[in-house]
């Protein structure tokens, strides 16, 4: 537990726009008081109709309404139409508390009016998380619009039988020469050492946060992604420089599969290693028990010295209440208990249908590590490495530029690596077209 | 008499070089023929196999088993009953509005003659044809304005009535260009006779008018039940309750929710195309002659 | 105007319509008109307004006049947009020479009762019933890198030929798959004006020793003006308004860009901005030419 401490004194946290952060520190289960009976019943968004979340959700809400008698409406719709529909979501007639995301995805939304202060929650659970979660659910005018419920990291997932077979050792793989080399025995072996996909345009968006923290370092990632650096500068040539020397690793049909294909290489031992959130952790849970205990992760290999491994994408994932819903009260009454310890062990104690426990990493500081299976367990290693937190691209940056810019230009270099000048002066050119902000 | 023979002998010879032609064009559309029902029987067979043995054995495995598990597998956890529900909430009043206000416009336009009926018909047709993503975020707004203003907010926004609308007000345009142009080849008497027999207005529309439509009313309403079922955009984009939304909807549920069971997403894929199959091979007379009703002007 | 609506309205010149008649007959137009204009017409007008301004599509107290900037973002810093302009052109040129024609020509055939004609006729329309929800996730078994087409070419999903990802042949696979309704659609269409095409007209130009083909342009293809205005319409506006089959394959994110891909990823969603108007007004533009020929030419007889 000292260590963890330590780990996060350690962290520095930049205030304002796309930072998240995680923080283990010690602060057992708090039961607090929350569950008010007076607020009513209430409706809940889910942004996932996946078998596990929606087990977990159910066994939240349960509790939640056996606790304080308010009932509640689920309301889940599969996550792709959530996202391209959120804005008239929460105009029109919105659950009361959802899904969503830390960041600049919640920042934007809290400015436009459409979530309400959970500065309340906060008083209320608020010691219950580290400091960085509570800046990661801080809005631009300091007031409190999320509550996270987890969160996974970004990093290099493998099987340890493969590695076994190859022969390979995942503590040697710790720079960048290392990476190649391994990659390149794969290769030599018949294999896809980089398994990738971009056809839904987001995929390939971590690899290029964790080139560009890697090898220009956080502070030039989060100033490039906020404006303040130029996407036509050569440290942004650099990273697309890196990313072609994985291509010939790459399967040759990384526009054609979306992330459940890159998935499918590495579930068939077709591939050696995969740059992905942890969270797919659940398929492979899904498939089979032996399949997932073989999942394994470690950080993104140094490039330059001078960052070593010191950032690292942790999306976080929490909880809004929407301000044109019908119960804000109840909605942040709802946060109340669902961010309390004691909502947590609720979600935590859900079993999927062949009756297994649901592997989720909290936010919630009260979690138990110890009760963490080894995956998990390599989750928070890979995660205590880190000194610097970002969220992801399309979370860090302009909603109007992540999604119908970056993507399709990320898309557009796979499609002509050899673009690059081109590709960058557009970004920049789109970044500077952009409409002034509120 | 001769000459006779010689053209009865020639026709002959056309006919058989014809014949042989025929044969071969035959051939020809029959090869495309089943390449083109190919995907949709493909489907169904992978519907009817069980994910299990598909992943043991490969997609192209002579199956051991053949089923209908997935079929009951896709409607509990689709909730199938509720989608389709739905769907009839929607297509079933758009449908018969869009119709009415069809035959109205195109009764008073083709009955009567004010100078501004082209016009009126222009404006309608045009209407039509305008990309729906044009008026997307206006008659959004519109629809949450009215609902707060009302106190009721979920009276057109996230409500089928509001779906319905959309539809009614896009393909009414539609529905006036054929229902005008097929009343055009009403017999002008049937209209004189009640105009002279001192009818009002209405009777001529509903006792006269209305009964002789009949046919084409049935035509058009079959095809716009089938466009109106299968689209999409305006249950997506206008709605936030997911288990308010059409069967189309759900697909992309089922899509999103087992990524990997093929198996199970072509059982509901099958599903969900049944009824515009059923309303294809029941009434395909009507489906096809409300395609051109519009054009032939009978 | 018709010769039917001049010889009515001669007999309703005859007389004064009645209070209640006056009453009926606004509102048969009146309703009908209200909805059409409150939801299609001033919406239109409306986000062609929008198109010039800068809003995130939330708050109507924060919208700013923008002037041309839409426009000028997407005409000389959005590469996709030109790509976007190429590939509804490619798709264009598809319908127009290949697809449609095909279409034509299948329903000629089917129509001479060719052997096997009503199966051929199901078959080629069975595609045009299917939403195009099904259509994408049928395909997608088919093309996927672990689909049945990759498995028939014995590739495993590491190595899996390219049909969604290959940028210069997608836009291919992806008329494949649109023509696959398309073909079936305007055949039906044909179809339908062919039965009522003179037979007698057709005997007697195949006794004359016409082959088949003169026939069909000479005789058959002349006869059937309406139709054929019809079809070039819809092969036109459809192909324009192209979306519903690459949303389904591609989501809205980049993929492969069309105008209707672009207006939806630029004006729905987290990322909403006029600019999504600006592609909408665009869209509209080019439409409204085949609209205003296709109004003409249905509406000569009534113009005069």
């Amino acid at each position: 537990m000292s260590d963890t401490e330590k780990g996060i004194s350690r962290r520095s946290v930049l205030k304002g726009t796309a930072v998240g952060g995680i923080g283990l520190a010690a602060g057992g289960s708090l039961l607090a008081g929350c569950g008010d009976k007076a607020t009513g019943a209430l409706a809940y968004g889910a942004r996932s109709v996946d078998a596990g979340p929606t087990a977990q959700n159910e066994a939240l809400i349960a509790a939640y309404t056996a606790k304080t008698k308010n009932e509640v409406k689920y309301n889940a719709t599969e996550s792709n139409a959530f996202q391209n529909n959120l804005s008239q979501y929460l105009q029109g007639t919105p659950d009361d508390t959802f899904e969503w995301m830390a960041g600049y995805r919640m920042q934007f939304f809290a400015e436009q009016g459409l979530l309400a202060d959970l500065t309340g929650v906060w008083d209320a659970v608020g010691d219950q998380y580290s400091e960085s979660y509570k800046i990661a659910s801080t809005g631009l005018d300091g007031k409190q619009y999320f509550v996270p419920k987890s969160w996974y990291p970004w990093g290099l997932h493998f099987r340890k039988s493969m590695f076994a077979d190859l022969g390979l050792n995942a503590d040697n793989v710790t720079n960048w020469d290392e990476y190649l080399k391994m990659l390149d025995g794969m290769k030599k072996k018949g294999l896809v050492g980089f398994a990738a996909g971009d056809k839904g345009g987001w995929e390939a968006m971590g690899t290029f946060d964790i080139l560009n923290a890697r090898i220009n370092g956080y502070q030039f990632h989060v100033d490039l992604l906020a404006g303040r650096e130029k996407w036509t500068d050569a440290k942004v040539t650099e990273v697309f420089t890196y990313w072609s020397q994985l291509i010939p690793y790459m399967n040759p049909n990384v526009l054609d599969l979306e992330w459940d294909g890159a998935m499918q290489l590495l579930l068939q031992r077709k591939a050696g290693s995969m740059l992905m959130g942890s969270w797919f952790g659940g398929n492979f849970k899904e498939q089979s028990e032996a399949d997932y205990a073989d999942l394994s992760i470690i950080p993104f290999p140094e490039i330059n010295p001078e960052h070593g491994r010191d950032t690292i994408d942790a999306p976080i994932d929490g909880w809004c209440v929407a301000a044109n819903g019908t119960n804000n009260d109840g909605g942040a009454d709802f946060l109340k208990f669902a961010g309390d310890m004691e909502g947590v062990n609720a979600t935590l104690a859900a079993t999927d249908k062949d009756g297994k426990l649901i592997p989720m990493t909290s936010a919630n500081s009260g979690q138990d590590t110890a009760s963490y299976d080894p995956f998990q367990k390599e989750q928070l290693a890979v995660m205590a490495e880190a000194k610097y937190i970002t969220q992801f691209l399309d979370r860090d940056t302009r909603p109007d530029f992540a999604g119908p810019v970056v993507g399709p230009a990320i898309q557009s270099w796979f499609k002509n690596p050899k673009d690059v000048a081109k590709i960058q002066e557009t970004l920049q050119s789109q970044w500077e077209a952009l409409p002034p902000l509120a | 008499m001769s000459i006779d023979v010689e053209l009865q002998q020639a026709a002959t010879k056309y006919k058989n070089k014809q014949k042989v032609k025929d044969r071969f064009i035959s051939a020809i559309i029959g090869v495309f023929a089943i390449i083109w029902v190919f995907p949709i029987v493909w489907t169904v067979w992978t519907s009817l196999r069980p994910y299990k043995d598909v992943r043991a054995n490969g997609v192209f495995s002579i199956p051991k088993t053949l089923n209908l598990d997935n079929y009951t597998q896709a409607i509990s956890r689709m909730e199938l009953p509720l989608y389709f529900w739905n769907s009839a909430a929607i297509t079933i009043p758009a449908v018969f509005l869009t119709l009415f206000f069809g035959s109205l416009i195109a009764f008073v336009v083709s009955r009567y003659s004010f100078k501004w009926n082209v016009s009126l018909l222009l404006l309608f047709t045009a209407g039509n044809l305008l990309p729906a993503q044009l008026v997307f975020i206006p008659v959004f707004k519109m629809y949450i304005t009215l609902g707060k203003a009302l106190g009721i907010p979920r009276i057109l926004y996230d409500s089928h009535w509001g779906v319905v609308l959309i539809h009614v007000a896009f393909q009414m345009g539609f529905a006036t260009f054929v229902l005008s142009s097929y009343m055009k080849t009403v017999p002008k008497e049937i209209s004189e006779s009640a105009m002279v027999d001192g009818a009002s207005v209405f009777v001529h529309y509903s006792k006269v008018m209305l009964p002789l439509l009949r046919p084409a009313l049935a035509s058009l309403g079959v095809l716009m039940t089938t466009w109106i079922y299968n689209d999409f955009f305006w249950a997506l984009v206008l709605m936030s309750t997911d288990s308010k939304r059409p069967i189309t909807s759900a697909l992309g549920r089922l899509q999103g929710e087992f990524v990997t069971d093929y198996n199970l997403l072509a059982a509901g894929a099958t599903i969900a195309a049944l009824p515009t199959l059923i309303v294809f091979f029941v009434l395909r007379k009507q489906f096809v002659s409300g395609l051109t009703l519009g054009s032939t002007k009978g | 105007m018709s010769s039917t609506a001049k010889d009515i309205s001669k007999v309703s010149r005859r007389r004064a319509f009645s209070k209640t008649d006056r009453t009926t007959l606004s509102a048969f137009v009146g309703i009908p008109l209200f909805f059409h204009l409150l939801l299609v017409w001033i919406p239109a007008v409306l986000t062609i307004l929008l198109s010039f301004t800068y809003w995130s599509g939330i708050s109507i107290s924060r919208i700013k006049w923008a002037g041309l900037a839409n426009y000028k973002n997407i005409f000389f810093d959005t590469p996709a947009f030109w790509e976007a302009v190429k590939n509804n052109i490619v798709w264009l040129g598809w319908f127009g020479l290949i697809a449609t024609p095909i279409g034509i020509l299948l329903a000629y055939q089917v129509d001479r009762q060719i052997r096997g004609h009503k199966f051929y006729e199901t078959a080629y329309y069975l595609p045009v019933v299917l939403s195009l929800a099904v259509t994408g996730i049928i395909w997608d078994f088919l093309l996927r890198p672990d689909g049945f087409i990759n498995g028939l070419m014995g590739r495993d999903i590491d190595n899996a030929f390219s049909f969604f990802g290959n940028y210069d042949i997608n836009i291919y696979v992806i008329l494949t798959i649109a023509s696959w309704r398309h073909i079936g659609y305007i055949m039906l269409l044909y179809l339908a004006g062919l039965k009522s095409v003179d037979l007698a007209l057709r005997e007697a130009s195949s006794l004359d020793g016409a082959t088949e083909w003169q026939t069909f342009k000479k005789v058959i293809f002349p006869s059937m003006k309406p139709v054929n205005i019809i079809v070039i319409v819809i092969t036109i506006i459809e192909s324009l308004r192209a979306f519903d089959i690459v949303y389904i394959i591609y989501g809205s994110r980049g993929g492969l860009p069309i105008l209707g891909t672009l207006v939806f990823s630029n004006i729905a969603g987290e990322g909403a901005s006029m600019k999504g108007a600006a592609y909408a007004v665009i869209l509209f533009v080019l439409s409204i030419g085949p609209i205003i020929a296709y109004l003409r030419a249905t509406f000569k007889s009534d113009v005069q």
